[in-house]
């Protein structure tokens, strides 16, 4: 598309109002990133064993799940190949197989058209049945995680992960066995554009002390200095942010995990417990990570609070609505009443009703649909903060800012949404694989600050 | 179904009535820190479960209040909910939206004695800003108990009707 370099401008960290409500912008979001990304389908945990089966959507696809009896994972677009009716109604469930309501159509479990009625009398041996199944999606796990692809040329998905699958580890792997999702998902839609929510997660620490003013005073804890922005915090030593190669990343706020939980002994227990375990697997600097707490997108419409522990998804709804889902990621091996505590915090922190959610939806909806107007919308959104306080570190992958309040990774997000609305296909983009962070030209930055600092034991 | 406990008398059931409304507008005028402490039981359940669209043949057991639920508060948490309303740093309440309840279909049943089972059928109308309007239905399901100072619930179960909610959030009271 002509001029969608206008759309981010890297060097002066800003972007274009455009990419909130164009329906131009979205139109291409929809063929450049969403059919050629990697995005969440799931997780094991939800569909355990053969033919169980979760319907959920791939931007606006409706798109069916399904274990296979080899244990294998299989994904389908949910619609028939007859004259396009939608096969699967329900959420979830267990199916030996699929039938259309219209006409009565059969798919098996692997999505293959194995029965239509009355063949024979009606089609004369002149249907192909082979030909039409439902078209197939790629679908890989990273650690239990279930991811549904359309693009062929696509790299695998832990290529797409990519440098993330270094902090990934820490948690999704974790000491014993990792994290696993429980459902069902809340889901709610919210009128907005769906990089509003994932922006924030990827990095929007800045928010934190003021939108959730009035939760983090009720629920006190580490974060209540934040709230009203009142604490006078070095905010430098408080925790880090990271960017990826390809758009993911997160904001750390040290030692503050569990923070959000009001109700929380039994998750505090199950980390003291298991830390050493990250010590030894990962090293200290991912112990660092895990017991600290994570706001954080998978490029492009995935989000995640590692500590509060909630999961979103943003499935796109046209330029200016979401449905939000929500799921709660849980130890796969802590204790039933862990799991469950954990479940209910995060929901009531981040779910519908959500304390802290709540807060967030509002803003969300303003900074999409104050674009309607044409004046407006000739503005520019900035994310300059921290610019020349990040770089490469000896330590950790991808790109590093000093401070959990910046937006590094905001920059990093729209570095690569820039990189892939502008590539042909995966080729140009691989073909950037070895300069895709030269826009950050602070290269000394970290040498220099732990050199200085080095008397000092993190960072 | 059919139920074949006998409803309360008329002057009960009018009693209970009379309660939810003096309720809603409790709520309807931003009362809420009044709205707990009159109605509120401090051994207060208060729960929206979710629930799934499954297929009728499903045999999987309908949610526990061990599940994923909008809302599964106890006395000091649905407190700290209102605290926070209170705090006046919620800033999408500031200007204030408008609330409105229309509760129906009141039915009670004396499971204990001063002990009661109502359903009710709740229509929830929220207008936020200039012009946003949620609309939402729930069926409600409280166990009331009449103290010395009214009915106060112990247990309200939301059934909202909705799958996808309808809405920014659904931090209200109903």
């Amino acid at each position: 598309m002509n001029g969608s370099s206008a759309l981010v401008d890297n060097a002066g960290a800003s972007q274009s109002r455009r990419v909130f409500w164009d329906q131009d912008v979205y139109q291409l979001e929809l063929e450049r990133i969403f059919s050629r990304c990697w995005l969440m389908l799931g997780h094991d945990s939800l569909v355990p064993k053969p033919g169980d089966f979760i319907t959920t959507y791939m931007a606006e696809d409706r798109v069916i799940l399904s274990r296979q009896p080899d244990g294998s994972l299989k994904a389908f677009i949910n619609s028939c190949t007859h004259r396009g009716n939608q096969i699967c109604h329900a959420d979830s469930g267990s199916a030996k197989a699929f039938v259309c309501n219209y006409h009565g159509w059969v798919f098996g479990q692997d999505g293959s058209l194995v029965d239509v009625p009355m063949e024979e009398r009606c089609y004369h041996s002149d249907l192909d049945k082979s030909k039409l199944g439902l078209a197939p999606i790629r679908v890989e796990t990273y650690k239990g995680f279930i991811f549904g692809c359309h693009d062929p040329e696509a790299p695998s998905l832990e290529d797409y992960l990519g440098d993330f699958c270094w902090y990934l580890d820490t948690i999704w792997d974790g000491p014993d066995g990792g994290l696993e999702l429980v459902g069902p998902p809340l889901k709610s839609t919210l009128a907005c554009n769906w990089k509003v929510p994932t922006e924030n997660f990827v990095g929007d620490g800045y928010h934190v002390g003021w939108t959730h003013a009035a939760a983090l005073q009720m629920i006190g804890g580490e974060l209540a200095g934040l709230s009203g922005n009142r604490a006078d915090m070095p905010f430098d030593d408080l925790g880090l942010q990271f960017t990826m190669r390809h758009g993911h990343g997160f904001g750390l706020i040290d030692n503050a995990a569990t923070a959000i939980h009001v109700k929380r002994d039994g998750y505090v227990k199950y980390l003291e417990q298991t830390r050493g375990g990250i010590r030894e697997k990962f090293g200290p600097e991912r112990e660092r990570l895990y017991v600290g707490h994570w706001n954080t997108s998978i490029f492009p419409n995935c989000s995640f609070l590692y500590g509060t522990n909630t999961f979103k998804i943003w499935h796109p709804r046209g330029p200016h609505e979401i449905e939000v889902w929500t799921y709660t990621m849980v130890p796969k091996n802590a204790d039933t009443e862990t799991k469950r505590s954990i479940q209910r915090e995060a929901i009531r922190s981040f779910g519908t009703a959500g304390t802290l959610e709540s807060d967030d939806g509002e803003n969300m909806s303003s900074a999409t649909y104050n674009n309607n107007g044409i004046i407006t919308r000739k503005g520019r959104m900035n994310s300059s903060m921290g610019k020349d306080r990040e770089g490469p570190h000896p330590v950790y992958p991808g790109i590093v800012g000093v401070s959990f309040i910046g937006e590094t990774s905001y920059r990093g997000f729209y570095r690569f949404w820039q990189e892939i609305l502008d590539a042909p296909d995966w080729a140009a983009i691989r073909a950037n694989d070895d300069t895709w962070d030269a826009m950050w030209t602070n290269r000394n930055f970290w040498p220099e600050r732990l050199s200085a600092k080095q008397a000092e034991p993190q960072d | 179904m059919t139920e074949t406990r006998k409803p309360v008398g008329m002057e009960l059931h009018h009693a209970i009535v009379s309660h939810y409304s003096a309720e809603v507008r409790m709520l309807q005028n931003q009362q809420y820190r009044q709205w707990f402490d009159t109605v509120i039981a401090e051994d207060i359940h208060y729960w929206m479960p979710v629930y799934e669209q499954r297929f009728a043949r499903d045999r999987r057991p309908d949610p526990t209040p061990g599940d994923a639920a909008i809302y599964n508060d106890d006395y000091a948490e649905l407190q700290q909910r209102v605290d926070r309303l209170l705090t006046g740093q919620v800033w999408m309440e500031d200007p204030p939206s408008r609330i409105r309840y229309f509760v129906t279909n009141v039915e009670a049943f004396e499971i204990a004695p001063f002990e009661f089972e109502v359903f009710s059928n709740v229509l929830v109308h929220r207008n936020r800003r200039q012009s946003e309007v949620y609309v939402h239905t729930l069926g409600r399901e409280d166990k009331l108990r009449k103290t010395d100072s009214g009915f106060k619930v112990f247990s309200r179960k939301l059934n909202i009707d909705a799958r996808v909610v309808q809405d920014k959030n659904l931090y209200f009271f109903a």
